[in-house]
């Protein structure tokens, strides 16, 4: 071992150190096939969507930089309004795609997968924030999928994208009043304060979102780092490891050689197929 | 029979006649038809059709209640624009009851109207203007010994419709803001059985009065409403989209206060609050006093008047987002947000650090090398 001196050695240094805390454990590993091409294609897409819907909807709600000369040179509140509402019909559809996989998905993608309500899953999902509370990961329940902390908080980012794409497309509709989108809306502003109190909630949820970005980032890094469990590049190849000499909650791991994943792709490591 | 005019539409005599007696000529009544198809939508070709409703039109009875009111819709309505709209519309109608353009006072007007109202029963037509007040029994507003509620009552009851002119009939304007001491509602808050027109405004533009009652003699019938029950002729597009400072909201070109540069340049209005983008009305296109000029078009954000309880939800009138509940929204909640994002990347790093070394110290007191993690504990550890 050479002893590194510095700023940035002692940097590496700890970064080394927190690598061998955590580092990946030995034994018999398996490959499960948790999110299809479309769910992590949506995922993907609406992440894009959702940053620069929060980029232009800053703009829209404090137009910070200005624009000199002749009003006809230039068109910026414009343009940037005309990327918010692309990019709101992009994120609409990325919704229309998640809500028919909810009926026709996987096991982790169904719609009872984001309603974890049932006693075992309650009791889970206490002692998995107790876990996070105490900075015991390993007193972590082991999930396959999402643990039920995960699944409401998706649940929850669902609502989230509801409420802000109906008070969104509210405000998007006055422009045209008498048009399908005004009349589908029309009963929503007497009941919030009328369109300020759309206005209002559309904004706030802004914030909301910059929030739960922070604390989904955190977590699924965390997860990638600490349960090792592979969440980051789930939603990019569609799948993850899990050791086959442990049990999880929503996943009957001694079923699976003679049970192969429901699409086919379950692969046992070390056996050619 | 009050009418202010020094010429009486009397008895048998065509409107045109009455007209021609008062110095208006066929041509100036011809125009006059022909600026209410415009501002009623309907388009010139309808003209001939408004000159012959109003040459056979029976001359409408009309009962004017003033409410808990400030009479500034009346005088708005009055000044109504060429030719003299405000007479004509006066000379049109047969204004019965008006407690404040009537000579008369006392029990007298009141027996007239009693007797207007029992000879036109079922046909009248109803304007009130002014907020209907509920708490303490409706005494905050007494007329004639009788409270308004009692009055608008009876009123409505024979009623054919009913003009709600203003905010303060509409909804109750700002004795209904928050926390509203007398319990002022609108005349639809009490009449729940009789065609409602709501005039929105604070006060309304009196050219929409005008052509809502040029519309209901020419066509028998109050003109198409919106959610609302305000005429779509008038309220049926948002100021934004009419605004002469569109331009340069499009543009990104914005007033900051109310003394810079870009407020001498009439740039767009956005930032110092102007509730444009959420007000329906004509303002833009049918402007204030002989169209003369507009709140935004004399660098004023609009208020958004012509929307139900504009007092709460459209304050501060200078900030763009509302309070809620009494809480500056505007003011605080991006430097909250901003905080709680802080916070919130203060407190995933602080969490991360802290499960890094509560493992360190955890595999420490149990001895365990970390590179041979040993197989009692859990796979994730
Ligand atoms: C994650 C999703 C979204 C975020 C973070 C977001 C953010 C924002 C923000 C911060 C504003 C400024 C609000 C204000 O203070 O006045 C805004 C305005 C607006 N947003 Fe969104 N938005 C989102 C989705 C949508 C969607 C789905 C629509 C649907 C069309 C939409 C339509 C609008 C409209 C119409 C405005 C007002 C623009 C104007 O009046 O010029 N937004 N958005
Ligand atoms: S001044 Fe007001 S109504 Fe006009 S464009 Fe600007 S925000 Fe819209
Ligand atoms: S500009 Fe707005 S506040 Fe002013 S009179 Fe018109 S609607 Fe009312």
């Amino acid at each position: 071992m050479t002893t590194r001196v510095g700023a940035l050695g002692g940097a590496r240094d700890l970064f080394g150190r927190v690598q061998r805390v955590f580092a990946r454990e030995r034994g018999n590993f398996t490959w499960v096939y948790l999110w299809s091409a479309p769910i992590r294609a949506m995922h993907w897409i609406a992440a894009a969507c959702i940053l620069s819907l929060i980029a232009t909807g800053f703009y829209i709600a404090r137009p910070y930089f200005a624009t000199s000369g002749e009003a006809s040179a230039h068109f910026l509140m414009g343009r940037v309004r005309f990327v918010h509402f692309a990019a709101a019909a992009v994120l609409v559809m990325t919704g229309i795609v998640r809500a028919y996989w909810l009926m026709v998905g996987n096991q982790f993608e169904r719609l009872p997968a984001l309603f974890p309500v049932t006693g075992k899953n309650i009791s889970n999902l206490v002692k998995t924030a107790g876990s996070y509370l105490t900075f015991r990961p390993d007193k972590q329940p082991n999930f396959v999928g999402h643990n039920p902390m995960q699944q409401w908080s998706y649940t929850a980012v669902y609502a989230m994208a509801v409420v802000t794409v109906v008070t969104g497309f509210t405000l998007y509709g006055q422009s045209a009043p008498g048009s399908v989108i005004f009349r589908a809306f029309s009963w929503l502003p007497p009941l919030l304060g009328g369109l300020q109190g759309i206005r209002v909630i559309h904004h706030l949820m802004t914030w909301a979102f910059i929030l739960f970005i922070e604390m989904h980032v955190y977590f699924a890094i965390r997860s990638d780092y600490v349960e090792r469990a592979g969440v980051v590049s789930s939603i990019i190849t569609g799948g993850r490891y899990i050791s086959i000499d442990h049990s999880y909650e929503d996943y009957d791991i001694a079923k699976v050689p003679s049970h192969p994943w429901p699409t086919g792709e379950y692969r046992a490591p070390g056996k050619s197929e | 029979m009050i009418m202010p005019s020094a010429h009486q539409w009397v008895e048998g005599e065509t409107l045109v006649q009455h007209f021609e007696s008062r110095g208006i000529s066929r041509r100036e009544f011809m125009e006059f038809c022909g600026e209410m198809a415009v501002i009623l939508g309907i388009g010139s070709a309808a003209t001939p059709r408004i000159a012959e409703a109003f040459e056979a039109a029976k001359r409408p009875s009309v009962i004017w209640l003033q409410l808990q009111e400030c009479t500034g819709c009346v005088e708005s309505v009055l000044r109504t624009e060429s030719p003299t709209i405000g007479d004509l519309l006066l000379d049109v109608i047969s204004l019965d009851y008006q407690h404040t353009l009537m000579a008369g006072a006392g029990a007298a007007v009141e027996k007239a109207k009693q007797a207007a109202m029992s000879a036109n029963k079922g046909k009248y037509l109803l304007v009130v203007t002014g907020s209907v007040p509920l708490k303490e029994d409706g005494m905050y507003t007494v007329i004639g010994g009788r409270t308004a509620k009692t009055v608008l009552e009876e009123a409505a009851s024979g009623a054919a419709a009913i003009l709600a002119l203003g905010a303060c009939a509409h909804w109750g304007s700002v004795q209904a803001a928050r926390p509203n001491p007398t319990g002022a509602v609108g005349v639809r808050d009490v009449i729940k059985n009789k065609p409602i027109l709501n005039i929105a405004g604070c006060p309304p533009i009196g050219d929409v009065v005008t052509a809502t009652v040029v519309h209901y003699l020419t066509f028998g019938r109050l003109p198409a409403v919106d959610g609302e029950g305000r005429p779509l002729f008038a309220y049926g597009k948002r100021i934004h989209d009419q605004c002469s400072r569109r331009a340069h909201f499009d543009a990104g070109q914005f007033v900051e206060t109310f003394d810079d540069e870009g407020a001498r340049k009439g740039w767009c209005l956005y930032e110092v609050g102007c509730k444009g983008p959420a007000t329906f009305s004509p303002c833009p296109i049918f402007m204030w006093n002989d169209r003369t000029s507009w709140p935004i078009g004399a660098g004023h954000p609009c208020l958004g008047c012509t929307e139900p309880h504009f007092w709460d939800t459209m304050t501060p009138f200078y900030g763009r987002l509302p309070d809620v509940g009494g809480f500056p929204v505007e003011e605080r909640a991006d430097t909250i947000g901003l905080a709680l994002a802080i916070g919130a990347a203060a407190g995933v790093a602080a969490h991360g650090a802290a499960t890094v070394f509560t493992q360190i110290r955890r595999r420490r007191s149990t001895n365990q090398v970390p590179e041979s993690t040993s197989e009692e504990e859990s796979h994730n550890g």
